[in-house]
């Protein structure tokens, strides 16, 4: 399997080149990439310790590994750019340009090896496509691109072995795994954007009850704590282990 | 009489089961999940502890939690309107916290476990540390000092405990510093400040500040002013932790030391920047060191007591209790293997125990091996699927073999017996090594631990035999034995024992006493024997960003991922040689 950019990688190139043209950015995102990679090997390392199946620990084993490897190369070019780069802390744009997104916020321990397979199938396949599409768009930067070309080597065999396991454990329903675990990311990234959103909206009420509740309030803590003595305090009475106060 | 403690929801969650005044078990919620400091309600960890205890959950006599939520609540609540309008960005968030689950205690633990909710008791936070430090110790009476972050209102507090003839328990807190006030927090704020995690990064701060001079010291003690009454009182200009949920320090702290450093930046103690950074860390090491000594002293003089039992997240400072054993008139330091929070849910059932109902105290097992028991025979079954030689040894045979390898240079991955409570292993959950030679050292950091190379291993030593190895204060080998004491390495070995003596000359040293670790201590002596040091490098059996590991088979993924060359678990040993047998090429 050969990773390719996806259709909508390939639509935001021109923001893949403009993310990507600036070092200190660059250095930033592949620090972020390298403790998602660290991130993803422990999963990996989890979900071999949990199978039964000893073919499949060993390839989980083998893919932890690549993901640390993976990990400690990111966050080396990245020390490399930022010790070169003017400093640039600024806007990295993870949600256009991320990095791998590993299990993808799945719980190993609940799940059965196929669901996982094909889970990590999709998100190998879709990280590695979005590493060949940043890869396009480093003229400017060899090394980086030759560390995304070494990097897409290893994604092209985890997009390989997971799909052959898939059809091994599950040769008759390995398209419907894989069309479930499709719609889990669906649901799972509506899931994040919905409570982002529920997220943002409680904030916003708590804020007006914030400035419309709160100030005669304020105003007598403040008073109040004008008149507490500085340093040691008596202990509290101690309160019955029934209280919650 | 069956209690359950239970801590929860700030970092490092973790359950344990009381029966009749007895510990049954318990264990941290982040060993079974494998979800560094989960701090989430421990599950996992209460199912294991009813299932240790052979209970279902209404069986329980009562659930004991370690703080009071509502009294929490007060306090986050006054502190974001005592900092009106400047709170206006932490408000929010704080209150989705709260109200979001942490508020709501009782009801999760009535609904999750299905007790009855009069079962359900609350304890304060430094209760339960106070609890944990003086009820788990070997005293009948002993002055008790406690200090973290922040718990309800509290970050410190200063107190005794008695036990009298008839086994009464008495817990008595005397005085207690408020938050914002909080040696804990100026403690973590720099930990952040200095690019490391909280609640996590704490130990890299005390490694770092032996390599640095505490340049700044002037200045700390410009924000921490000492009370008339012997208290402290932090600047809070120099801070933002009680305001804001962004950052703990202040524009004002930035421009009087600096900027602070990306955690991404890593440290190099050759530059000025890396030396600025490890003389920040020196000056705050200093200065805590300092208060916390005159604190001691004060409780010493107050009680007239010998024994001194320290608790809360603080304790696990070991320069500092080093200093206090030396310096505060105390003879003998009593500090808890789990100080933290995790600990706590041993402190709150003991307290409900001991003083809510009134039961007599039972010496206290002086031993932090409560969580769940390694199998050897998972470790030999995995190991023998996977093609890797493994053997089955008693112990005649073990313990020279591995002395052997682990002269001869090799690493080893160490479980026996049940997991430890707390931070540190103690012999049950180690990686070994060789502690002669500085490259050990960085070997482990490097490909082992992945770490930063300025942290310093830690040795383990038969107790009789410390004395010989280490400058020990009077009752510093007590304070050694859960490893909380950091202790100066005697001149003439310190050449020999490179690998865990600190750039000062120190190391935070593990007395092993036989009574409690009889294995590892008959390893540490067939060691000795082969290399005529019976000293050992002893770090905790994870990998960086991972919990200590629990099970065989976490030992065994750990050993796979890592230069780590034989595991050991119970009598079960493997190397890394493949068998004859082994798997075909698949992918």
């Amino acid at each position: 399997m050969h990773p390719v950019p996806s259709p909508v990688d390939r639509l935001l190139k021109p923001l893949h080149r403009w993310i990507w043209a600036d070092a200190g950015r660059r250095a930033r995102k592949l620090l972020r990439f390298a403790e998602t990679e660290a991130d993803g090997g422990r999963d990996l390392a989890r979900a071999a310790e949990l199978t039964r199946d000893p073919v499949l620990r060993r390839l989980f084993f083998r893919h932890a590994g690549d993901e640390q490897r993976h990990a400690d190369l990111f966050a080396r070019r990245g020390r490399e750019l930022l010790a070169a780069a003017t400093a640039d802390r600024g806007f990295e744009a993870n949600w256009l340009a991320p990095g791998e997104r590993g299990l993808d916020d799945l719980r190993v321990e609940d799940e059965a090896d196929e669901t996982l397979l094909a889970f990590l199938h999709l998100s190998e396949q879709a990280a590695a496509g979005r590493f060949a599409a940043y890869a396009e768009v480093l003229d400017a930067d060899p090394q980086t691109r030759a560390l995304f070309a070494r990097i897409l080597e290893d994604e092209a065999f985890h997009m390989t072995y997971t799909r052959k396991q898939l059809a091994r454990l599950s040769p008759k329903k390995q398209g419907l795994r894989l069309w479930q675990a499709r719609a889990a990311r669906i649901w799972s990234a509506y899931l994040r954007l919905a409570s982002a959103v529920a997220g943002v909206l409680g904030r916003l009420l708590l804020l007006v009850q914030y400035f419309l509740l709160l100030p005669p309030f304020a105003l007598l803590a403040k008073r109040a704590a004008r008149s507490e003595p500085v340093g040691f305090a008596p202990a509290r009475r101690p309160m019955p282990m029934k209280s919650q106060y | 009489m069956r209690i359950l403690g239970i801590s929860a929801h700030y970092h490092d969650s973790a359950a344990a089961l009381l029966i009749d005044g007895m510990p049954i078990c318990a264990v941290q919620e982040e060993r079974l999940s494998r979800r560094k400091n989960d701090a989430a309600f421990p599950l996992s960890a209460i199912e294991w502890c009813l299932e240790q205890g052979h209970l279902e959950p209404e069986q329980l006599d009562a659930v004991v939690f370690y703080e009071k939520p509502m009294l929490k609540f007060d306090r986050i609540l006054t502190i974001a309107l005592r900092g009106f309008p400047r709170t206006w960005r932490s408000f929010p968030r704080a209150m989705q916290n709260a109200l979001g689950g942490k508020l709501w205690v009782k009801g999760i633990i009535a609904s999750r476990l299905g007790v009855r909710s009069d079962r359900i008791l609350f304890c304060e936070h430094h209760q339960s540390h106070a609890a944990t430090a003086f009820l788990t110790a070997p005293v009948q009476r002993a002055a008790i000092l406690t200090a973290d972050g922040v718990g309800e209102w509290a970050t410190l507090t200063l107190g005794r405990g008695d036990i009298d003839d008839d086994g009464q328990a008495r817990i008595g807190i005397s005085r207690e510093l408020r938050f914002p006030h909080s040696l804990g927090m100026l403690y973590s704020t720099f930990t952040a400040y200095l690019g490391f995690p909280v609640n996590e990064g704490e130990y890299k701060v005390m490694g770092l500040a032996a390599y640095g001079r505490p340049a700044f010291e002037d200045l700390l003690w410009r924000i921490v002013r000492r009370t008339p009454d012997g208290g402290i009182a932090l600047d809070l200009s120099y801070f933002d932790y009680h305001e804001s949920a962004r950052r703990g320090w202040s524009r004002k702290l930035v421009d009087a030391l600096g900027p602070p450093r990306d955690p991404r930046d890593p440290i190099d103690l050759s530059t000025p920047e890396g030396q600025r950074c490890a003389d920040v860390a020196a000056s705050v090491q200093r200065v805590v060191e300092e208060i916390l000594v005159d604190l001691a002293r004060q409780l010493q003089r107050e009680t007239g007591l010998p024994d001194l039992c320290l608790g809360g997240g603080v304790a696990l400072n070991g320069v500092a209790n080093a200093r206090i054993l030396r310096e505060s008139g105390f003879s003998n330091l009593y500090v808890p293997p789990a100080p933290g929070d995790a600990g706590c849910a041993i402190g709150a059932a003991l307290y409900a125990d001991r003083i809510h109902f009134g039961r007599r105290h039972g010496a206290f097992p002086d031993h932090p091996y409560w969580g769940p028991v390694v199998d050897a025979s998972e470790l030999a079954h995995i190991a023998a699927e996977d093609g890797f030689e493994a053997h089955r040894l008693t112990e005649p045979e073990l313990l020279p073999r591995i002395a052997e390898e682990l002269a001869q240079g090799r690493i080893v991955g160490w479980m026996q017996g049940a997991c430890e409570l707390g931070p540190r292993a103690l012999g049950n959950r180690s990686i070994l090594a060789a502690p002669h030679d500085a490259s050990m050292r960085e070997h482990l950091n490097r490909s082992i631990k992945y770490r930063e190379e300025f942290r310093p291993f830690a040795p383990a030593v038969p107790i009789e035999l410390a004395d010989r190895y280490f400058e020990l204060p009077r009752g510093g080998a007590r304070l050694a034995r859960f490893m909380s004491g950091v202790f100066p390495v005697r001149t003439e070995w310190r050449e020999r024992l490179a690998a865990v003596t600190h750039v000062d000359g120190t190391a935070r040293v593990q007395t092993v006493d036989p009574s409690m670790a009889p294995r590892f201590h008959a390893l540490l002596h067939a060691y000795g024997a082969r290399t005529g040091i019976p000293v050992l490098l002893n770090t905790s059996f994870n990998l960086s960003g991972e919990p200590i590991v629990n099970r065989a088979v976490e030992g065994y993924s750990t050993f796979r991922r890592s230069d780590i060359d034989l595991l050991v678990a119970g009598d079960a040993l493997v190397t890394k040689r493949r068998s004859a047998q082994t798997l075909p090429e698949v992918a």
